[in-house]
């Protein structure tokens, strides 16, 4: 067995801490390693790094790992860790802020498709007030192509095909454009979150 | 009794035959949903991964609108509209400066009186009048009642009307309609219908336990109140059977369209031909269609 010292610096630790304190409004320092999140988290075990780690990661200021692990990018925000957290932390707020924190220092994320998936839909919602499946998919597979190539692109049609055949056998396939009139002030929201992410020298 | 009804996109597309079934059931016990005005999408799980700001501002939109109706309840029956259209108000709630920075930019403002419900939450509310209307017993019928994540776990302190981890309010509801829902361990386990476009095998691993769990313990069918659940473990289903050699298939019912069935609503009023996974089957077996 291999040994390893802990590297620790209380000041790169302190910042990294704070800002991911204060971005998730989790209190991570309450965490007493019990364990109770790891055990009820669904993907803990194919990501390799369960959120009780997260969480040590970050106090100890291992930054690189805490912005660049498959957790982050796995989470299901299912809620079940911080549901059974003693200590009340919601590790999927975390993640959410550790994605955004990665994204701002251009770290490519580890599932680039994942990230693909989540900004289509954002996207989406700001053309139309409402998501439309098939815009949602075309704006999902164009940035697809942009990270992976054809090849990300052509996986993802072979199985996403197979589902939309049966969507329209079963009629569950919707091709009216759905959108809402008060577009104007969808955009405004838009525009504000923008804002906010700008003042804060955020992308 | 007009209730004030949000149906978010998915109700509106894939998942149509959810709403007109909602609208049914509960007309028939004289509750009329009256969908809010020019809605828009409440950002589900997306919005709150990708900017904080819009995870809130987006629902909120859609709250200032279920205001201005003057009713004091509103139905959500997705589970992610629900939790995200509650996230916000509460956070809304306790932020006034969050809320006036939001309300500047809305034509209906929010006031935060309407109080949010779930689908269940309604039905429950009304279980003597569904009984009472009812025609047929649910005889056979061994449901696994599936409820997801977003029901009862919420990312702040929620008070909700059911039990976290052990949920019951289907069970009851489907006891008085004559079903024999079971018990079983995946109820509130995550089905990953966020992920199975983006992270395919995550999302077929974790159905092929839920479906694993309810087949071990007798089920003959599974029902949920969440479209993105119901989407995804009925247009999956064939792939996690083959992939992790599952003989057995479940249908996959939404609770309206049991309740439905048991008073006495046919198929085509109830839509259940616009399931993936065989769904008529069973109820014509159980002679309830
Ligand atoms: S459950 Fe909470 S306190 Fe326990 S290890 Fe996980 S984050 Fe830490
Ligand atoms: S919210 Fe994310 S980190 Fe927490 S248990 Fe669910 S998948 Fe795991």
């Amino acid at each position: 067995m291999s040994t390893s010292t802990l590297k620790y610096s209380a000041e790169t630790s302190n910042a990294l801490l704070k800002e991911v304190m204060d971005r998730s409004g989790q209190n991570l320092m309450s965490c007493y390693q019990c364990r109770r999140c790891a055990a009820g988290c669904p993907v803990g075990d194919e990501s390799g790094v369960t959120p009780d780690r997260l969480v040590r990661m970050v106090l100890l200021g291992e930054k690189d790992n805490a912005l660049n692990n498959l957790l982050i990018w796995k989470c299901l925000a299912c809620y079940t860790c911080g549901t059974r957290c003693p200590n009340n932390i919601q590790t999927a707020r975390i993640n959410e802020t550790l994605k955004q924190m990665a994204k701002e220092a251009h770290i490519e994320p580890n599932i680039p498709r994942v990230a693909s998936f989540h900004s289509s839909f954002v996207k989406s919602i700001s053309h139309f007030g409402r998501s439309n499946e098939l815009e949602f998919m075309a704006l999902y597979e164009i940035e697809n192509y942009k990270k992976g190539g054809l090849t990300a692109v052509k996986e993802d049609i072979k199985s996403t095909s197979k589902l939309g055949r049966s969507m329209l056998k079963k009629k569950r396939m919707h091709f009216k454009l759905d959108r809402t009139k008060g577009k104007s002030e969808i955009k405004s929201l838009f525009k504000k979150a923008a804002d906010k992410r700008g003042a804060k020298g955020q992308p | 009794m007009k209730i004030a009804y949000y149906p978010g996109c998915s109700l509106h597309a894939s998942s149509k035959l959810y709403d007109i079934q909602a609208k049914s059931v509960l007309g028939k016990i004289g509750i009329e949903l009256s969908e809010i005005e020019d809605w828009n999408c409440c950002g589900a799980t997306s919005a709150s991964k990708t900017d904080d700001f819009l995870a809130i501002a987006l629902a909120a939109r859609n709250l200032g609108i279920a205001d201005a109706t003057g009713l004091s309840e509103m139905m959500i029956p997705c589970s992610s509209c629900y939790s995200r259209t509650l996230v916000s108000q509460k956070a809304l709630a306790g932020d006034p400066a969050l809320r006036s920075e939001i309300n500047a930019e809305l034509a209906k403002k929010v006031e935060g009186k309407i109080k949010i419900s779930n689908i269940l939450e309604v039905l429950l509310a009304r279980k003597k009048e569904l009984t009472d209307n009812a025609v047929k017993k649910l005889t056979g019928l061994k449901p696994a009642c599936y409820y997801g994540c977003l029901l009862t776990r919420f990312p702040s302190d929620m008070p909700i009307t059911d039990s976290v981890e052990n949920p019951v309010a289907m069970e009851g509801l489907l006891k008085s309609m004559g079903a024999e829902p079971l018990d079983w361990g995946y109820k509130t386990d995550c089905c990953g219908a966020s992920a199975s476009v983006n992270d395919a095998d995550m999302a077929l691993k974790l159905m092929s336990k839920i479906l694993k769990d309810a087949l071990a313990r007798g089920a003959n069918c599974f029902v949920t109140t969440c479209p993105m659940c119901q989407l995804n473990l009925d247009a999956y289903q064939d792939e996690v059977r083959e992939k992790y050699g599952i003989a057995k298939s479940l249908p996959v019912y939404f609770i309206t369209e049991l309740l439905g069935v048991s008073m006495g609503m046919g198929v085509e009023q109830m839509q259940i031909d616009r399931h993936f996974t065989d769904a008529l089957g069973l109820l014509r077996e159980l002679k309830l269609i």
